[in-house]
């Protein structure tokens, strides 16, 4: 069993921290074109029961017990 | 008839922004007509309606003149995609890869994005996911749904709420990276929801013009090392498999987000196309009647003038 899944990583997570440090190891005028690269857009809305169960909404139900 | 000509108008491009904007004009010019009667005093209510077609117009052709732009980028991309997804499509039919019958649990993963004004692009993804799912009641129990952009949880959300896992949205602003689908398929192994078998739907774009909805199967590391012919393959153990089966992941969304991407520009520029041409009679039309209209105006003016003067002799 290799290192990184012992750490508790999978290949994903693995291969993107791989690709992260070969982007920083380019040299300057590559690089800023492979940073481009790197982004991240997507947001994930977990779904339980037919409802989205956004985290927004427990902030504000845990806000309403709190007050 | 000019109404009729509008509601077809909305009707054919898909125009969810400006139906409503359109909805107020169209009563707008009812009420204006009940006031006045019928016949001249319409003049100014066509002149309304065709400017405002005419702004329409100029909107539906930039946006075209963006999908364009947008679109190119994206085939150029897509090519560069294309290897990632027909290499793990071809391990799955070398190896013979079948989903295990007793395992009954599936996933299906519906690529769309946020973004409409595009055709029937995210409605064919949806429908055949509906079409599967309502086909057959033990499936629908079984199957979870993960929907990759708004559009799709919009429409799936409505008759299969309860089997959806999560949502994955701000899809389709721009192009799809790799980190983007690294992240949804780290998010499906970390969702804990182990299924047999898997498809992802997308669209596979054909050409300029078209595209079709497809699907890529998805397998359970079960299934692959119980695959026939798995041995057509040299050296793998459990750690290589498992190690591919989740980078497979991650490229197979890739590569289905960039053909769902391109076939959307693609859509949205024949969709933009076609909404301009329609505007585009539209104002034909409108000119035409408000040409007539001005003529009768002038010409029922001239009769008074001389009907008033023949009175006085």
């Amino acid at each position: 069993m290799s290192a990184w899944r012992q750490a508790g990583l999978n290949y994903i997570n693995y291969s993107q921290i791989a690709a992260r440090v070969v982007r920083q190891a380019l040299k300057a005028d590559l690089r800023s074109e492979a940073l481009k690269r790197d982004e991240v857009n997507v947001k994930f809305t977990q779904w339980k029961d037919g409802k989205p169960a956004s985290k927004y909404i427990v902030f504000i139900l845990f806000y309403l017990v709190v007050l | 008839m000019v109404k009729t000509h509008i509601v077809k108008f909305v009707g054919t491009s898909n125009f969810k922004m400006f139906s409503n904007h359109m909805a107020t004009i169209v009563r707008l010019a009812a009420q204006q007509q009940q006031q006045q009667k019928r016949g001249m005093a319409t003049l100014k209510a066509i002149s309304i309606r065709l400017k405002s077609v005419k702004n329409i117009q100029k909107i539906t052709q930039s946006m075209k003149m963006v999908s364009a732009a947008k679109y190119n980028r994206a085939e150029r991309d897509l090519k560069q995609a294309r290897p990632l997804g027909v290499g793990t499509k071809e391990f799955y039919e070398q190896a013979e890869i079948q989903a295990p019958p007793e395992d009954e649990k599936k996933l299906v993963i519906a690529i769309t994005s946020d973004r409409g004004l595009c055709g029937a692009v995210h409605t064919g993804v949806s429908r055949n996911i509906r079409d599967a799912l309502l086909a057959d009641p033990k499936e629908r129990e079984n199957t979870k749904i993960i929907c990759v952009g708004e559009k799709s949880r919009a429409i799936l959300s409505r008759l299969f709420a309860n089997n959806i896992l999560f949502v994955a949205s701000e899809v389709g602003r721009k192009p799809p990276t790799f980190n983007d689908a690294a992240k949804v398929a780290n998010e499906i192994l970390n969702s804990g929801y182990s299924f047999g078998s898997g498809r992802i739907v997308y669209n596979r774009f054909k050409s300029v013009v078209s595209y079709a909805v497809d699907q890529l199967p998805l397998f359970d590391k079960n299934a692959v090392v119980s695959a026939p012919k798995l041995s057509v393959y040299d050296s793998l153990d459990e750690n290589v498999i498992q190690s591919y089966l989740e980078f497979s992941l991650a490229s197979l969304l890739f590569y289905s987000m960039k053909e769902g991407a391109c076939s959307e520009q693609s859509s949205r520029m024949t969709a933009m196309d076609n909404a301009s041409k329609n505007a585009g009679e539209m104002i034909d039309k409108l000119t035409l009647t408000f040409n007539r209209t001005r003529q009768a105006v002038i010409t029922r003016e001239l009769i008074e003038i001389i009907s008033g003067a023949a009175a006085l002799d």
